[in-house]
């Protein structure tokens, strides 16, 4: 049989696929083989410098990270921040997944069809709208570091969080307008799609969804995931996870699940459509914000373990810390893109194999691409 | 003398318009189609020039030399880093004459931001290398991994390693630009232990290379440091660590908004306390803004909006060399813990320490003896 290497590039690096099969694909191995160690980094440092050493693990989803971060901490010392501390956190996390859907789409995966500088240019100016309303929050984007165990540092006024909901109704308008409207009609998107089948990528249709932040509903136990070098299963199966995984119970990417299954078009619906889901429910709960609660809630460190596990802009994100005389005794993460990528064999295919199998091979990119893959974050 | 200094830009500017644009179109041309005015493309001339240091009458050089701009490619190397970088230049003012000038025009090559992928990508990287070689300025960032041969870094097809294809590259550029901490220190990859052996890329290459560190980077500072190159064809006075003056002239300290409350002695003792609230020093919690030299409290960041100190939390010291070990622990003063830090030994022999020790226990000291005359307490 002939086996063709592929690498695949954009990725915020590179990914290499070993491809089995001439036309059509029979089977494929996923590799990533830049390393960087941050784990190394991390142990005998004090517990608080993971706060900002783990953010550096990835630019794009940084944040994410951070918030993993503090919250391993705070189950370890059994910490629980404020109201006003925790919808903070959501807003900035939410606007970061909004500002990685938007540059996904325009930067990465919409180029492999469309090559349209303008579009890309409008793209970066709704993202950079984004990350500038986390900066009201946190100080700046990317890397900022004002989580930390027990609430957050900064300290809003009334006119700040009234200036932060106004923008936040401003992206929304420009979303609905430039991207992706409620009723979940995308131009952008169906120009892609007018010369590509919609119903290519099938993977093994098991979803996973392991976080509880946002709106979102966790499905599994976390004690059930399990790491063999860089490939992770779930109850010794794989699961996809990510924004259709997360979103399935809403009923306008249910309707798009029914018609095209978990094919290449509902995963890039989902993502896009999930954007102004976050956003209507970051509106809703920056209502509730009560300026008069505390920021941070002071804590007393102790040996201890802690876990942690939330929705990242590509899926379930996992930390895992131990703590000895405040000191980091070990720490683990597990990324979103281990999950849909991991590289196993054919009879039991990882979420990204599946749906490379039996696809024909000019529409690899495409496929592969659909998993929004973060090469930086798998060889953290 | 500023005389004698315009007539250098403005030959300068005389030689760049003599070569061809890199574009299709003129940068004039694709800023009027975005709906910029001339009066933005002033305005906009008129900030960069106060970055570099220019005083205001300069405004309308710094506009004609960034319309030759294009004459000058730019090409982005990714090395051994996380995108942040890349990510801070596009969140520059949007949707931006930055961005038009340098995504849209001048960038002839970026692995994250251009259109073309895979194969194509690499063709078009050896096209722009052969096409502009000894033209194109250099923009790398990420460190570059030394360990066995480099080999925990490799890039295309052809598995080349970072540090081959850095080489490479360097030597065909007319100017090389550290961009970010990774490329120009070697960043949180070099941090201790260290595992893939990265450094820095000056300590690879036998050419001058500027550094703009930071983690990440101002998008102005990027951008300053490239027009500079485009204005007076060589590059910016520089710091002992190769850091543009005009950015990294200043600690974060001396232009603080909370240095008032360093030098009455009011400080925050810890995170959400009543100092918290009154915005006082973060000294205490941490801050090393005396310690790190960047525009930071100046410039701020997502287009002027707030950076990490006004957002509450301390400077952490990215834009200093080997900051992930020198000025760990983050969140304590540098001053509590420096000696007792387990990683102590490991950094001792890196540049800088001992600079800031002395410093450090001449800041502390001030720290404890205002506590002290403070007649609040």
């Amino acid at each position: 049989m002939k086996i063709n290497e592929k690498i695949i590039t954009k990725i915020e690096g590179e990914a290499k696929l070993k491809v089995y099969g001439e036309e059509i694909i029979d089977f494929v191995e996923i590799e990533f083989y830049n390393f960087r160690g941050i784990e190394n980094y991390l142990v005998n440092r004090h517990y608080m410098d993971a706060l900002v050493i783990n953010p550096r693990v990835c630019g794009i989803c940084g944040h994410s990270h951070l918030l993993a971060t503090a919250r391993a901490i705070e189950d370890a010392f059994n910490i629980k921040p404020s109201k006003k501390a925790q919808i903070l956190r959501e807003i900035t996390t939410g606007l970061e997944i909004i500002q990685n859907h938007i540059k996904w789409f325009y930067i990465t995966f919409m180029p492999e069809i469309i090559k349209d500088k303008s579009k890309m240019l409008k793209a970066i100016s709704i993202a950079s709208y984004a990350s500038k309303i986390i900066a009201l929050i946190a100080g700046q984007f990317p890397h900022n570091s004002y989580i930390i165990p027990g609430g957050v540092t900064c300290d809003l006024t009334n006119l700040e969080i009234l200036k932060i909901e106004d923008m936040l109704k401003i992206l929304k308008e420009q979303i609905i307008k430039e991207i992706i409207d409620e009723s979940g009609y995308s131009k952008d998107l169906e120009i892609f799609f007018e010369n590509v089948d919609k119903n290519i990528g099938k993977g093994i249709n098991r979803f996973l969804v392991l976080g509880n932040n946002f709106y979102f509903k966790n499905n599994g136990e976390l004690e059930l995931v399990k790491e063999e070098k860089k490939n992770v299963f779930y109850d010794d199966k794989f699961f996809e996870v990510g924004p259709l995984s997360r979103n399935l119970e809403n009923e306008v990417v249910k309707m798009i699940y029914k018609k095209y299954q978990d094919s290449v078009y509902s995963r890039v619906f989902a993502r896009l459509y999930e954007m102004v889901l976050i956003i209507e429910y970051l509106l809703k709960i920056i209502k509730e914000i009560d300026i008069c609660e505390e920021n941070y809630i002071k804590h007393v460190p102790k040996n201890s373990k802690g876990v942690s596990v939330i929705e990242a802009p590509r899926g379930s994100l996992i930390h895992r810390i131990e703590i000895e005389n405040e000191k980091i005794k070990k720490y683990d993460i597990i990324v979103p893109t281990q999950f849909n990528l991991s590289s196993y064999t054919k009879e039991n295919p990882s979420p990204a194999q599946a749906a490379l199998i039996n696809e024909r091979i000019e529409n690899i990119n495409i496929v592969f691409k659909c998993f929004d893959i973060c090469s930086v974050c798998f060889t953290h | 003398m500023k005389e004698a200094l315009m007539n250098t830009m403005r030959k300068r500017i005389e030689e760049l318009r003599a070569l061809p644009g890199v574009g299709e179109k003129s940068i004039k041309e694709v800023l009027e189609e975005n709906g910029f005015t001339r009066r933005d493309f002033l305005k906009w001339s008129a900030a960069l020039a106060m970055t570099l240091g220019l005083p205001a009458s300069f405004a309308p050089v710094v506009a004609e030399a960034a319309e030759v701009s294009d004459r000058l490619p730019v090409v982005w190397l990714h090395l051994a880093e996380c995108t942040g970088c890349s990510e801070s230049l596009i969140r520059s003012d949007a949707p931006t004459i930055d961005d038009l000038i340098f995504n849209y025009i001048n960038l002839q090559y970026h692995d994250t931001l251009m259109a073309a992928a895979g194969w194509q990508a690499e063709e078009n990287y050896e096209e722009a290398l052969k096409k502009f070689a000894g033209r194109f300025i250099l923009c790398v960032e990420g460190g570059v991994p030394t360990k066995d041969g480099g080999e925990y870094l490799t890039i295309g097809a052809h598995a080349e390693t970072g540090l081959e294809k850095l080489k490479r590259s360097a030597d065909k550029a007319a100017a090389i630009i550290a961009v970010g901490t990774c490329s120009s220190f070697g960043g949180v990859q070099a941090a201790y232990p260290n595992p893939t052996g990265t450094v820095g890329i000056s300590k690879v290459l036998n050419k001058p290379v500027i550094n703009v560190p930071g983690c990440p980077p101002s998008a102005k500072n990027i951008v300053g440091t490239i027009v500079y190159y485009i204005l007076f064809g060589a590059l910016p006075a520089v710091d002992n660590f190769n850091r543009p003056k005009f950015a990294y002239g200043l600690r974060i300290h001396d232009l603080c908004e909370r240095r008032g409350h360093f030098d009455a002695g009011e400080f925050v003792e810890q995170f959400g306390d009543t100092g918290a609230e009154n915005g006082f020093c973060l000294y205490k919690v941490g801050c090393k803004g005396p310690y790190t030299f960047n525009n930071c409290s100046r410039e701020r960041f997502n287009q002027h909006t707030s950076w990490p100190v006004q957002a509450g939390h301390g400077c952490i010291g990215c834009s200093e060399p080997d900051f992930w070990d020198a000025m760990a622990p983050y969140e304590e003063p540098l001053a509590n813990h420096k000696f007792m830090s387990v990683n102590a030994d490991a950094v001792a022999d890196k540049v800088g320490l001992t600079l800031l020790t002395v410093a450090g226990v001449a800041i502390a000291a001030h720290a404890a003896l205002s506590a002290i005359k403070n007649p609040k307490e």
